[in-house]
């Protein structure tokens, strides 16, 4: 084989480059799991064991859970003999090539698929011809999977009514299909991701027949939250709120009748979102308020979730910004999610996914297609059973996805204890991709992943081809109601004594798996239900909102303006959610003029104070805040400063919380006092000063203006792709802290400026008599500088402020500005071209 | 080892070349000869439309590894994608290595396939597919001229005996592929030369007889023993008891052909100047060869009004050759109606599509009617002289009214064939037939009801195409190849 490498290597150059390309591996499937140090890899236990024995796994990967039994050591030297054979031997097409693999892009000879030239063509021909016909050939390829072995319910035997003591109904008795579907979802695939068009026709073909799609993270154009004129609506009902947060403004959530917290996506547990900067286009960029041509990555979790109880206090922002709309978490199938899910419920949540790890986007690298996640039979199965014991599972939804695609499907899901359903890639399939997994290179040839104007025009989707497909499905899922026995879909859920292991499997690796585990029976309470049967009681009734929402009636009405005097304490939790809520239902993400509702408070706030808060409403608390302080502002005002009374040092002392401003979009803080840690990370658009901040200070930042005028923790500016920040370096130790693998730091003033006097601010960012800070992002810092400090010292009475501004010439030079490398190309490429750059102005 | 890159072609490669096919010599200019007259595409221009090719996550055109009747793609499930990066690479040799392991004789193939994989391409959606007929065609011409296709002798033989009936592509494909196995191989085959309708039915001008030859060189190399002039059953004389054959081998490969012709029993048909096409096909690639006629009369098109009935392949085939013979004109009588223009892509692709295509041959200057059924031949002095026709309604009910004439001194049939010949071979035999008269054996194992007789190509498929032979062939030495071994490493 060594003659036939690359270059003349040594034997000692093949072994380094080997051990070299292991290691990459191994640190990227670290990272993905967010693991730092070697040290927490080793025995971290982050792997299921999917078809092991458990004996096996019991001796060679002690403390690894194992599910389903499977193979042990026996089928392992096989197999390994096998491949060894293949390669050694005297195979004809091994001669010179070696197994094609076919695990990316099919290949006959390669592993096998259930998304085939054959089913993939048999479906379109059924949804657009509209063939009932057609779509049974196409159900039957992926039912009949026993000797295929492609999922685990290809291996699921479902029984008879008999067999369970009841006899089969009519057809005509079984729930009709016009109710079933309305249980099914598309999956969450972003518009950026895929194309508007392609976005927009799933959306009008939930909407028609009453089920839901769903955002995926990237936000959603304002345009599409208005009907059309002939009825249809392009509104997606779930917005999914991700860790990246782009484009989850308060217009976004309100529009909404179901906001899915997504923890974690089935396909590629551990990792977010990642949209390649070819695609960010104008648009894209408008809508997740970032830069054009700048690559947009999810961090792997979401900053304001660290334990459940972070859990239950986003779910409470969200049902505050939006009371009508229900609150859902996606999580993963995985060993342990039962336990999750229960947890999920507790914090009352109203829905929970549980995701399979088939499917997911072609989008995903390529080390997240494979060997990520874990099928949704064993998730769902243990989420079910976890449920009934803890009684808990009447109070919530239970929604599965992954790999959707037939009747036979949904009704073994719905027998494992899955209430709805969701489904990405069959209606996508259905509204014309073709599977060519191009989708991170834009090249999508059938206008479905691309936002190429010249490849959208060759979409051919209809609302009608996913509609059919969905009817398709509900039909096959009467039909086997039919045979089982059940009227409604109701008394399916949870029936999983209905299940059985195909007595078929004749595959020696597959002989000796076990699903009894997951066809354990959970007896429910007396008086229980064992499916989705009543709902959470939020606690939203007392909030201090709806008194805000009372007093500020006036401007709600008709955009008077109204000064609000309240004292608050830290059980106010969220407060200016509700009300924000209600003024971007009225007046959208433009919300009122500035300053309309200004509520004046005294006290200790709550967690979330000033979340999600609109544009036209300042809060002015004379107190302190706590964690997630303007999460996900938009476009409100936030003025935090010590009461007057108080004996302590502002500019030593913490004000807010942890992870203060995460998500924002637009609007301004100011902070008299010190944040806590991960100040302003994911800010893609909001303007902020502060007096010092702890550590991971703007991390993954793709927008927006930070001044801390103190000292920073560590980390500052990791992954953070857009946005300008200066930060005040007294002690000069500043590059130690800041992450410089994105940003370059530079002098707000250099000497030459000061020298030449050129130092004050030239009037520059002024137009009609408001200052733009965000014009001319490249240059006119120390104007910049000066009119946000000077705002600062003004709203909170800043004495560091003052002190500043009063000697302006010899602070400045103390100053860095931290510039993102990429943001700098974008902004100096949109300079170019003349391009209109973001522009929000604050007020003067 | 093959190289493997996570991206394959030119990315965009689609959006920024457009297709070329090879192109034909001119028709006054090709009718004067029986060569081939298409002409090659340069290295470049190859190389060029081999970036078009998007390397799909699904590729359409390599097919679904089924070999069930209907199935979109490539029949022999040629790595595609694989090579036509290898051919924008530039790396000929590889791109031929990896064609050769799917398919053996692609200089067959990129002659003469209507290319289902082409119909298949994901470019087809908008009617511009990747040349996949051309690259397969260039590479393995390349690979000729470089020498680059030696026999691969098997590093050991295993003493078991397989005799093959038919030395078309499918016994041709069989035969290669258990002598590479390393079984002692003997092709029976009934005409002086091997390659079946290969050799016999298709026309010179679409392929050149050498290219056989040179493969049947290549399968001598590797231990095939062919023998010529040799009937298996039947009472030519000289011809060879099956029964007996059974017994001296291990195993025996039915792979003859589809032989028995579809006929048109209507008033006339026993006029002079009325004939199969299969009994005027190969006189003319005999003529070409210096073949004897063994003393059958010349059936020639010279100087006639030619009336070819049947729209098929072989109807072309039957124009081509009127042409070059010097025909008067050519009419083509087709009792289906004519296709649509342009197929309905949304409810059709990736799958074959039932639209309007024109051969080369049809472009030569054929007049082509459709729905037109043929009542009955008039006909002077036991000639035939005249075709009474009706156009049909598309159940082929007469239409009255629609009544007219079309005179005619020959007169070819090429209506398709209904099942291989059972007198003689399959009879003595006494292998089980299918429903349509075809030779029973089953997908998985080419299996007949006889133990250790074998079946593969249009004998046991009925009539198809040249590529479904071949994989068949592949597929049924597979099989024999477990039956002989109880295992087998040979790909299907």
């Amino acid at each position: 084989m060594k003659d036939r490498l690359p270059g003349a290597l040594d034997d000692y150059e093949i072994v380094k480059r080997y051990i070299k390309s292991i290691g990459k591996g191994l640190l990227k499937v670290m990272s993905k799991m967010g693991i730092s140090t070697y040290q927490s890899y080793c025995g971290a236990q982050i792997f299921d064991a999917v078809g092991l024995k458990a004996d096996f796994v019991a001796k060679y990967f002690a403390g690894t859970h194992t599910r389903i039994e499977g193979v042990g050591l026996g089928e392992i030297a096989e197999e390994t003999v096998r491949r060894h054979t293949d390669a050694f031997g005297d195979g004809q097409i091994y001669k010179s090539a070696l197994d094609v693999g076919g695990e990316y892009a099919y290949r006959t000879r390669g592993e096998d698929h259930a998304w085939t030239a054959e089913s993939v063509s048999t479906l379109q021909h059924a949804v657009r011809g509209n063939s009932l016909e057609r779509y049974r050939a196409f159900a039957k390829i992926l039912n009949e999977q026993s000797e295929r072995l492609l999922t685990l319910r290809g291996l699921f035997r479902i029984k008879s009514a008999e067999d369970d003591k009841r006899k089969p109904v009519r057809l005509e008795d079984v729930e009709p299909a016009k109710d079933i579907v309305k249980r099914f979802a598309t999956g969450a695939m972003s518009f950026g991701s895929i194309s508007r068009e392609a976005h927009t026709t799933l959306a009008i073909a939930m909407n028609r027949i009453g089920g839901k799609s769903n955002t995926g993270e990237g936000g959603e154009e304002s345009d599409r939250f208005k009907p059309l004129p002939n009825g249809d609506s392009m509104r997606s009902a779930i917005k999914q709120v991700a860790s990246g947060r782009f484009g989850v403004t308060t217009e976004y959530l309100v529009n909404s009748d179901m906001m899915q917290i997504k923890m974690a996506q089935g396909a590629k547990p551990g990792e977010g979102g990642q949209l390649p900067g070819h695609k960010v286009d104008a648009t894209i960029a408008r809508v997740r308020h970032s830069t054009p041509g700048v690559g947009l990555i999810s961090p792997p979790p979401h900053h304001d979730i660290y334990s459940i109880e972070d859990l239950a206090q986003l779910i409470y922002d969200l049902k505050n910004v939006n009371p009508d709309g229900q609150v859902s978490v996606k999580l993963v199938s995985e060993v342990g999610v039962g336990t999750v899910a229960a947890g999920v419920a507790k914090a009352r949540a109203d829905h929970v996914t549980i995701a399979g790890f088939e499917g997911g986007t072609g989008a995903s690298p390529l080390t997240s297609i494979k060997h990520a996640g874990s099928p949704w039979e064993i998730g769902l199965a243990e989420t079910h059973q976890t449920l009934v014991r803890q009684r808990l599972r009447s109070r919530i939804a239970v929604q599965v996805d992954g790999g959707f695609r037939t009747g036979r499907d949904v009704v073994i899901g719905a027998l494992l204890g899955a209430d709805e359903f969701g489904f990405a890639t069959a209606p996508l399939i259905a509204a014309g991709c073709i599977m060519m997994r191009k989708c991170h290179l834009n090249t999508c040839p059938v206008g479905v992943a691309t936002q190429d104007p010249v490849l959208r025009k060759r979409f051919t989707g209809q609302p009608e081809h996913v509609i059919n497909y969905f009817f398709f499905v509900a039909e096959e899922v009467r039909e086997i109601m039919a045979q089982l026995g059940y009227k409604s879909f109701d008394e399916m859920i949870g029936q999983v004594q209905m299940l059985d292991q195909t007595a078929l499997v004749s595959h020696w690796k597959a002989k000796g798996l076990d699903f009894s585990k997951l066809f354990v029976r959970q007896k429910e309470e007396k008086g229980q239900t064992i499916y989705h049967s009543e709902t959470q009681n939020h606690h939203l009734e007392a909030v201090l909102d709806r008194r805000l929402i009372e007093q500020a009636q006036a401007a709600l009405d008709r955009g008077a303006p109204v000064k609000i005097e309240e004292e608050i304490n830290n059980t106010n939790r969220s407060a200016g959610a509700m009300l924000s809520g209600a003024v971007a239902k009225i007046y959208g993400h433009a919300g009122l003029p500035l300053d309309t509702i200004h509520v004046g408070l005294k006290g200790t706030a709550g967690q979330a104070f000033g979340a999600w808060l609109a544009k036209g409403v300042t809060f002015e608390l004379e107190g302190e805040g706590n964690d997630y302080v303007g999460k996900g502002l938009s476009g409100g005002c936030i003025i935090v400063k010590p009461p007057k009374i108080s004996g302590i040092v502002p500019e030593e002392s913490i004000i807010v919380g942890n992870t203060v401003m995460y998500g924002a979009i637009a609007g301004e803080c100011y902070f008299r006092g010190i944040a806590g840690e991960r100040f302003a990370v994911r800010n893609s658009g909001a303007v902020a000063v502060v007096e010092g901040a702890g550590d991971h200070c703007c991390e993954y930042m793709t927008g927006g203006i930070v001044v801390v005028l103190g000292k920073t923790g560590r980390n500052f500016a990791a992954g953070m792709s857009g946005g300008i920040a200066y930060v005040l370096d007294e002690a000069g130790d500043f590059s130690k802290l800041c992450n410089l693998s994105m940003v370059e730091l530079e002098p707000v003033l250099s000497e030459e400026m000061i020298n030449a006097d050129t130092y004050h601010h030239s009037g520059d960012l002024e137009a009609h008599g408001r200052v733009d800070v965000f014009q001319n992002l490249l240059d006119s810092d120390v104007e910049r500088l000066h009119v946000l400090i000077t705002r600062h010292a003004k709203l909170t009475g800043s004495k560091k402020a003052a002190e500043i501004l009063a000697d302006w010439k010899s602070w400045l030079p103390k100053f860095r500005k931290v510039m993102p490398v990429e943001y700098r190309r974008a902004l100096k490429e949109m300079k170019a071209n003349a391009d209109a750059e973001p522009k929000i102005a604050i007020g003067a | 080892m093959q190289g493997h890159r996570v991206s394959m072609g030119k990315i965009t490669g689609f959006l920024e070349i457009e297709r070329h096919e090879r192109k034909y010599e001119p028709v006054a200019e090709r009718l004067k000869n029986f060569n081939e007259f298409v002409i090659p595409l340069s290295e470049k221009d190859t190389r060029d439309q081999a970036a078009r090719c998007m390397n799909c996550g699904i590729p359409y055109c390599h097919g679904t590894g089924s070999t069930a009747p209907g199935t979109p793609g490539c029949p022999v499930n040629n790595q595609i994608p694989d090579f036509n990066d290898l051919v924008y690479q530039g790396n000929w040799e590889e791109a031929s290595r990896n064609l050769h392991s799917t398919n053996n004789f692609p200089e067959f193939t990129g002659r003469i396939c209507p290319a289902p994989c082409e119909a298949s391409c994901t470019l087809n959606i908008d009617d511009n597919p990747v040349t996949i007929k051309t690259i397969e065609c260039a590479i393995v011409d390349r690979a000729w001229d470089n020498g680059w296709l030696k026999p691969e002798i098997a590093a050991a033989k295993t003493g078991k005996k397989v005799a093959v009936i038919g030395s078309g592509p499918a016994g041709m494909a069989a035969a290669q592929q258990l002598a590479r196995a390393g079984h002692e191989v003997h092709v029976y085959e009934k005409f002086a030369k091997a390659g079946g309708l290969l050799r016999y039915g298709i026309p010179d001008f679409k392929m050149e007889k050498g290219i056989i030859d040179r493969r049947v060189a290549q399968m001598e190399a590797e231990g095939v023993t062919f023998h010529y002039g040799k009937a298996v059953g039947g009472s030519t004389p000289g011809a060879i008891d099956p029964q007996e054959l059974a017994k001296q081998y291990d195993a025996v490969a039915l792979t003859g052909g589809a032989e028995a012709p579809r006929d048109l029993p209507i008033p006339g048909r026993d006029l002079a100047g009325i004939h199969f096409a299969m009994d005027f096909l190969p006189q003319q690639n005999r003529r070409v060869s210096g073949e004897p006629l063994n003393g059958t009369a010349d059936i020639l098109a010279g100087g006639k009004h030619v009336v070819v009935i049947g729209g098929g392949d072989t109807g072309s085939d039957c124009i081509g050759t009127s042409f070059r013979q010097g025909a008067k004109s050519v009419t083509q009588l087709e009792i289906m109606p004519a296709p649509p223009e342009h197929e309905n892509k949304g409810v059709t692709w990736p799958n074959w599509p039932l639209k309007m295509r024109t051969s080369s041959s049809q472009a030569e200057g054929a007049v082509r009617e459709y729905a037109v059924l043929t009542t009955k031949f008039e006909g002077k002095d036991g000639k035939v002289t005249k075709l009474h026709c009706v156009k049909v309604d598309d159940k082929f009910k007469p239409l009255p009214g629609t009544e007219f004439t079309l005179d005619a001194e020959l007169v070819l049939l090429a209506m398709g064939f209904v099942h291989p010949v059972h007198e003689g071979l399959l009879k003595t035999l006494g292998v089980e037939l299918d429903q349509r008269g075809n030779v029973r054996a089953s997908l998985q194992d080419y299996q007949t009801s006889r133990v250790k007789i074998f079946s593969a190509g249009d004998m046991r498929r009925g009539q198809s195409l040249v590529v479904w032979a071949i994989r068949e062939g592949r597929q049924c030495a597979r099989s024999i190849d477990s039956f002989l071994m109880g295992k087998t490493d040979l790909p299907g």
